[in-house]
């Protein structure tokens, strides 16, 4: 094993991450990815030989909560040393250049590695105003996201809001943000990792699947990876049971949320929302939001700020009714209201059949001479 | 009462089977207007909005909250479960009839939904007039009358939202080697699975309007008509005055004429 120890694995000893943790990581990311554990040694083999591939990260319209969920460690891990394979050759939040000389490490990046490099995109893009809502280095970030993601071997759009626009594109959208899909058309190996903020588990695990089979996992309709948006919250949620048998909580506290049951009439969106959050949990599987008694808000979903909202109710409210109106509230009081102009229209016909001479039993000959009819105008 | 059943031919020269009413000196005539397969598919659709409207509102809103351990439980879980196979009797008797609409008979095509001829477009106006009383008798139509048609065209057009909607919300739960999964191209068309279930709950409710509109209009109808509207839906025959079988869709009366016309 010694002599033929490559830099992974200096690195891996170096930060003190046993073998046994290694391989416990390869399982993990198997899982993850939703592979057999048999590929777990084809990933580890992977791993241990893979070149550094190039990495630009940019961010636009964000909050860096992406970065953050990226970097966040507590201990030195196995996900570290994989993340750290990388060579992040521009990422304004953590690398020491700054001003002209980090414009100018992105530059050769562009130009030096065309269609090699992977470009991570953070945060929303603006159209409006001719993209003067967010610049850097001069340039808005229309024009650096169409030059580096042009020439990028693949792109990946981390959180809602390079994905779909997320919170800067929420109504009524001042800055006209887009995400990369919509703001680039036609990039390709375009990936959305949505959710607010993505998972780190799930960006490490496209990582190790890039490095593994040197290609990107099958997608769903909205370029999502399978592997982590392939179910819905509910059919992977623990509380399902509860779902199934009608045992729901009802108010904050009361009983059922302290026992633990379903957060459906709460305004739970898991029905409708896509991620592993249930099986892969935040936190390094601390716990995730429905575990600890609140409901999903669907943070992963395309317009979740517009769609999902309000978030504590099963569904949107009627546009121009006020707050709170329900469509069921709204469509029972306009059944009630077709009832009763009917019922109107009853009564004024019997009356106007009961004053009127009788009509019925006798049909009058046609009003208009038959004559007119042409050939075929029948009924 | 004879057996085999005449044809009638009007100015056009269509024939219509009918039959000679059974009462003597009567000049109403027996039309078999709705066949079996526009019967059917109509009682499969009123069923099975009954129970998916049912059904539905339960999944959306659901009241009864059961105790005991959540495994020996499942009411939501059966209440989706009935309202998926209401939603495949809809969805086929709702294709069915379409499909019908080119190969039924007479009464059951297309062009008596979509007023395409100019006489049925007069007769949209005048069939409206009598509703707001300004006409005392409704234009003689044997089949579904112009107004009727085109509403029942609307009524069609929200089956196929429901339809889209719900086997988006279906495909969202799918397995992924379920064949329901290729529904999911559907989600972005509808606007977001969330979009889907508001309009999911909106279209119901135009369902529902339009069911107490429906019947409301057959017992009138029925009356005005007195030819047997109400029972024809279940037997198919509608009994007629002879007069209509000829000239159809021509009698009318206008209330102010109504003393020049020997009623
Ligand atoms: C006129 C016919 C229909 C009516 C009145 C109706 C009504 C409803 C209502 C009120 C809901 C509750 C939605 C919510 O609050 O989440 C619902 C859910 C649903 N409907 Fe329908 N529906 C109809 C037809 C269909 C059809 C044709 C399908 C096709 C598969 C379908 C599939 C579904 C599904 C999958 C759900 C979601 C259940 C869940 O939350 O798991 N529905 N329906
Ligand atoms: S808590 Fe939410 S995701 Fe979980 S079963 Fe209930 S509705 Fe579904
Ligand atoms: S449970 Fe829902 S809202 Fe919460 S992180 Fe997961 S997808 Fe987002």
């Amino acid at each position: 094993m010694k002599k033929s120890e490559s830099r992974f694995d200096v690195e891996l000893r170096r930060r003190g991450v046993s073998r046994r943790e290694f391989v416990a990581f390869c399982g993990v990311m198997a899982s993850t990815l939703a592979l057999p554990r048999s590929l777990e040694a084809k990933i580890a083999a992977a791993l241990q030989k893979s070149e550094k591939p190039v990495l630009v990260w940019l961010e636009f319209q964000d909050c860096a909560g992406n970065t953050e969920s990226f970097l966040r460690a507590t201990k030195p891990t196995a996900a570290e040393v994989v993340l750290d394979t990388l060579s992040v050759d521009y990422h304004e939040t953590i690398m020491a250049a700054a001003g002209h000389q980090a414009v100018e490490a992105l530059e050769r990046t562009v130009k030096d590695r065309k269609g090699e490099y992977i470009v991570i995109v953070e945060g929303s893009i603006p159209t409006g105003a001719n993209g003067a809502y967010c610049t850097i280095g001069g340039r808005s970030a229309l024009q650096i996201a169409r030059e580096v993601c042009g020439g990028a071997a693949a792109t990946i759009a981390v959180g809602t809001c390079a994905a779909y626009g997320g919170l800067p594109a929420a109504s009524p959208n001042p800055t006209g943000a887009l995400g990369v899909a919509d703001a680039v058309p036609g990039l390709k190996n375009l990936i959305n990792l949505p959710a607010c903020p993505a998972n780190a588990e799930n960006i490490t695990a496209l990582v190790v699947y890039y490095l593994t089979f040197k290609s990107f996992p099958p997608l769903d309709q909205y370029k999502r990876p399978l592997f982590a948006y392939g179910k819905s919250i509910h059919d992977n949620c623990e509380r399902r049971a509860h779902f199934d048998a009608s045992q729901y909580v009802e108010a904050w506290g009361d009983e059922p949320h302290r026992t633990g049951y379903c957060l459906y009439k709460m305004g739970c969106k898991g029905p409708v929302t896509f991620q592993n959050c249930p099986q892969i949990r935040w936190n390094e599987g601390t716990n995730w939001p429905i575990g600890c008694g609140h409901p999903c808000i669907g943070c992963a979903e395309p317009d979740f700020w517009d769609k999902m909202t309000p978030f504590y109710q099963h569904l949107p409210n009627v546009p121009g009714f006020g707050r709170a109106a329900s469509i069921d509230k709204v469509g029972l009081l306009a059944t009630a209201g077709v009832a009763a102009v009917f019922a109107t229209h009853g009564v004024i016909s019997l009356i106007h059949r009961s004053t009127g001479p009788k009509g019925g039993e006798t049909p009058p000959p046609p009003v208009e001479p038959v004559e007119k009819v042409g050939k075929g105008d029948r009924p | 009462m004879s057996t085999s059943i005449p044809d009638a031919v009007s100015t056009s020269g269509r024939h219509y089977p009918i039959d000679p009413h059974p009462a003597e000196h009567s000049d109403l005539v027996r039309v078999y207007v709705w066949e079996w397969p526009v019967r059917l598919t109509h009682w499969a659709i009123v069923l099975s909005i009954a129970v998916l409207a049912v059904t539905g509102i339960t999944i959306g809103y659901p009241l009864l909250v059961v105790r005991g351990p959540a495994g020996e439980n499942f009411l939501i879980g059966t209440f989706k479960i009935v309202h998926s196979y209401a939603a495949i009797v809809f969805t086929l008797s709702v294709l069915s009839r379409i499909a019908w609409m080119f190969l039924g008979n007479h009464f059951a095509t297309w062009d008596k939904f979509i007023p395409v001829k100019s006489r049925r477009r007069r007769g949209l106006w005048r069939t409206l007039r009598f509703y707001l009383f300004q006409l005392r008798k409704p234009p003689g139509f044997i089949g579904h009358n112009p107004l009727a048609g085109l509403t029942y065209t609307l009524v069609f057009g929200l089956y196929l939202v429901m339809i889209t909607t719900g086997f988006s919300l279906y495909s969202m739960s799918a397995g992924v080697s379920s064949p329901m999964r290729v529904f999911r191209f559907l989600v972005p068309l509808v606007g977001g699975l969330q979009t889907a279930r508001f309009i999911h709950h909106g279209v119901m409710w135009l369902l529902i309007g339009f069911a107490v509109h429906h019947v409301y209009s057959a017992v009138l109808m029925s009356q005005v008509e007195a030819n047997a509207t109400m029972e024809s839906i279940f037997s198919g025959y509608k009994f007629v005055h002879k007069d209509d079988v000829i000239y159809s869709g021509y009698r009318y009366i206008d209330p102010k004429d109504i003393h020049d016309q020997h009623l």
